[in-house]
């Protein structure tokens, strides 16, 4: 048999990423051997952070991201708290919390449908028997769940709202606690919020079934008796995205490296009143970690452990430093060159597991390890099915981030029966100067801000993001990043319409707009890492 | 029916996720009910690569109609006004902003920073970036002071960090239904409708703000957030009072000092040290002053009031 002539196509947008994503691929005989991941924008938020007010962070950090907004005040908020040795009343951090998660929530029918299922209409899946119906509930704009799903997404939305008076871009969480002070009717309003969500999207549509037979399941096994339990499972949107993936062969591709990581997230009330940067592991509600599929062993991630390449990416700098020692220098002409530098993301690694997938995915493959604290959340679900299952894909990646939806509501719901309305909101701190660190799990995977105070102002504000995790380019030591490898092995029906890209990156849920790092080549400042293109 | 082009430049996307929070009309109302046909949206588009070189293309070419060109983010100019650091489609983006704002009706910035610059263009601006027409104050900004579209009108500029999505909406039906006509601008292209009353017209906390009880910190149930958390509610215009967010809430009144992120100068004082959520005094009287209000008329205004204020005005007022 001949060798086929490799084949190069250069994306130049993938779209529905959140942000624009350019990837390169090389294709073989209709399949991908080969593939770069591009981050072309850059805008240097860490630039225009550095010698400003210490709560600037609060009001610029937020929209670095319009997606994940919440989450990056979570970071901006808490990383204070631990510069300022602050003490952060109970109600305080349940209205952080709660606002988190109401951002999550409302990201999972707005990715579901605006930017993932879509690809299931797509003409090279009309011979499915499942595409009439996919094309009934999912096409965009016009479908049933599309459209029910895009406007039921606004409204957990109006719960941080009611917290924080808007969302997006809101910044009411300070250093010592929230400026809010909640009323009864707030806590009210935003149980029928979540109610409705629950009874017109997340039973009826999403899972087919009630919240409490969902929790029901614990193992692949009980997933597939619950899958032909009833009519109503097989034919929910989790049913039939499950049924349909299968056919469509997304169980196949898009592995990915098999290693992950996550910082954990929702620090308890009671446990995280006094922050510290140690002391946070210990304090978390859902627990950090680093899963490697290989050995199949989980530890404990710690952001001592966190270092940035930047041997393939636009920036003349040592690479291997921790956030805290970086001095960012933006290379002036960015040309892309695959074989040096070709991307404003860094190469985020583990000191000692090198790189790692960030996401729903990882989150739920580290609830499943026996690391951390025993009263920390654990859930066995989805590590069973990676062992079962063969490793991960297209499929498990986005069924993580389905299943996890039933837990957040839940969280969600905590907060609202544990605040205690008379309490403390807000403790006024004093500010100091100090090193910070502030983490979270936004919706599409951990996300941290590293702040230095000196003097008063800002010295040095980092940020590693989720996308910087999944979309960096190779490491120093070639080690490609996730969703390069990942997207190795991707079947491609039509060169010129290559969707299969677009699933591989979309499971990724990849929020570009929080990406670059850069800086002013000319001054040597540094500028940020943010927007990829 | 309408054809419309939503691109986005050095942007959040946070102009789009609050575009999706709409209703009245929802962004699937908007194609459903008032026939606008979206042509490519970075979160919503179909086409990817190749196929959306060709669209956009044809857009240039005028084969495709472009009826409403909205545009997201800054337009970057880095480095060295060649804007290679944010490339889109095969080139820098701001070439497809200059190609397509040719061949567009209406052009329609959202958002601060497509509008006057934004977080991005704040000092030292490390991304060389601009708003469609004005940088900050000064008018001009990447498309130039005497840009018109094909309608004869200047960008319309839809500010605020985000833009609510009811500005965005109406104004885009405005335009489908034949009454773009009827948009009246003020001086920095903002439609009037929206931008002449002040974000403190309606706010709750008006009563405590005409006693002048102050919140003096965060998390407190009564008070108002200018005297001494730094609000711009009373000089800053945009409907936040009067058209709610999220449909429920606004920013004043949840217990957030507005940032003034409707006007020009967002972010104020550059996030200096020391500004941020602190008022700004010059011999104990704010620097920056309701808006017409001379110190004064402002040292009167407040003595009176001081003196005028019942009791209750120290109690809580929201309380649980």
């Amino acid at each position: 048999m001949s060798e086929a002539a490799i084949q190069t196509l250069d994306i130049s947008p993938v779209g529905r990423v959140e942000g624009d994503l350019d990837v390169r691929v090389d294709v073989q005989d209709g399949v991908v051997t080969n593939a770069w991941t591009q981050a072309e924008l850059f805008r240097g938020f860490e630039v225009i952070l550095r010698d400003k007010d210490p709560q600037a962070g609060l009001v610029v950090t937020p929209r670095a991201c319009g997606i994940c907004g919440a989450s990056h005040l979570t970071c901006a908020a808490w990383a204070l708290d631990t510069a300022w040795a602050t003490e952060v009343p109970p109600n305080a951090i349940l209205a952080r919390n709660l606002g988190q998660i109401t951002e999550s929530i409302q990201s999972l029918p707005r990715h579901h449908y605006g930017l993932f299922m879509i690809d299931y209409t797509h003409k090279n899946y009309s011979g499915s028997p499942f595409y009439e119906e996919a094309v009934k509930r999912w096409a965009p704009f016009t479908g049933t769940n599309y459209e029910l799903g895009v406007t039921i997404s606004g409204r957990p939305v109006e719960i941080y709202a009611l917290l924080g008076g808007q969302w997006p871009h809101s910044s009411y969480m300070v250093p010592g606690g929230v400026m809010c002070a909640p009323t009864l009717t707030d806590v009210t309003r935003a149980w029928s919020i979540l109610e409705h969500f629950r009874r017109n999207w997340m039973e009826p549509v999403w899972y087919g079934c009630s919240l409490e037979r969902y929790e029901e399941i614990k193992s692949y096994d009980d997933f597939l008796a619950w899958l032909d339990e009833r009519p109503e499972h097989a034919n929910s949107d989790l049913g039939l995205f499950w049924r349909m993936s299968h056919d469509i062969g997304l169980d196949k591709y898009g592995a990915g490296l098999g290693k992950y990581v996550s910082w954990g997230y929702l620090p308890s009330e009671e446990r995280y009143n006094k922050p510290t940067i140690e002391g946070r592991n210990a304090a978390v509600i859902m627990k950090s970690g680093v899963y490697d599929g290989k050995s199949d062993t989980h530890k404990t991630m710690d952001q001592v452990f966190t270092r940035e390449d930047v041997k393939h990416a636009w920036y003349d700098e040592p690479g291997g430093l921790h956030p805290f020692d970086r001095t960012t220098n933006p290379v002036q002409k960015n040309t892309i060159d695959p074989d040096g530098k070709y991307s404003w993301a860094t190469a985020v690694r583990h000191a000692e597991n090198g790189r790692l997938e960030a996401g729903p995915l990882s989150r739920q493959l580290i609830a499943g390890g026996s690391h951390g604290e025993s009263w920390q959340h654990t859930d066995p679900l989805i590590l069973d099915m990676y062992r079962r299952m063969g490793g991960p894909s297209v499929l498990l990646r986005h069924f993580a981030r389905m299943h996890e939806g039933a837990k957040l509501y839940r969280e969600a719901e905590r907060c609202l029966r544990e605040f205690k309305l008379n309490d403390p909101w807000y403790i006024k701190p004093t500010e100091k100067d100090g090193r910070g660190w502030g983490a979270t799990e936004a919706i599409r995977g951990a996300l941290c801000h590293w702040i230095e105070v000196e003097g008063g102002k800002i010295k040095n504000y980092q940020i590693i993001a989720p996308t910087t995790w999944n979309v960096g380019p190779r490491a120093a030591d070639e080690e490609r990043g996730p969703i390069e490898e990942a997207l190795i092995g991707t079947p491609i029906a039509d060169a010129h319409d290559p969707v299969e890209v677009g699933h591989v990156c979309r499971s990724y849920d990849s929020c570009l707009v929080c990406t670059v790092h850069a800086h002013d080549a000319r001054t040597g400042e540094e500028l940020a890492r943010f927007r990829t293109a | 029916m309408a054809n419309l082009l939503w691109l986005q430049g050095g942007a959040c996307s946070g102009n789009t996720m609050s575009f999706l929070n709409a209703e009245e009309p929802s962004a699937c109302d908007l194609v459903t009910d008032f026939g606008i046909n979206v042509l490519w949206h970075p979160s919503l588009g179909l086409e990817l690569g190749e196929n959306l070189r060709r669209m956009l293309d044809a857009i240039v070419s005028g084969e495709i109609a472009m009826d409403i060109f909205v545009f997201e983010g800054t337009v970057v100019n880095a480095p060295n006004g060649t804007g290679e650091w944010n490339r889109f489609c095969g080139r820098p983006m701001k070439d497809w902003v200059a190609d397509l704002a040719k061949v567009a009706t209406f052009t329609v910035a959202v958002g601060d920073c497509a509008t006057w610059g934004g977080i991005p263009a704040t000092a030292p601006n490390p991304s060389e970036s601009e708003g469609l027409q004005f940088l900050k104050r000064e008018h001009g900004g990447f498309l130039g002071k005497d840009y018109t579209s094909k309608a004869g009108l200047p960008v319309i500029n839809i500010p605020g960090c985000p833009a609510h999505p009811d500005w965005i909406t109406q104004i885009v039906v405005a335009v489908a239904t034949g009454r773009g006509g009827d948009l009246t601008l003020d001086e920095f292209q903002r439609p009037k409708t929206f931008f002449t009353s002040f974000t403190q017209t309606g706010c709750t906390r008006n009563m405590h703000f005409a006693y002048k009880v102050s919140a003096t910190e965060f998390g407190q149930r009564k008070g108002c957030l200018f005297y001494d958390l730094g609000c711009r509610g009373p000089m800053t215009h945009s409907p936040c009072n009067r058209i709610l967010w999220n449909r429920v809430s606004s920013k004043t009144r949840a217990g957030m000092p507005c940032l003034g992120c409707t006007e020009p100068e967002f972010p104020f004082f550059d996030l200096e040290p020391g500004t941020v959520f602190k008022t700004q005094t010059v011999m104990g009287a704010p620097k920056d002053m309701p808006t017409g209000v001379d110190k004064a008329g402002y040292i009167k205004l407040t003595a009176a009031a001081k003196a005028a204020s019942p009791a209750w005005a120290e109690e809580d007022l929201f309380v649980v």
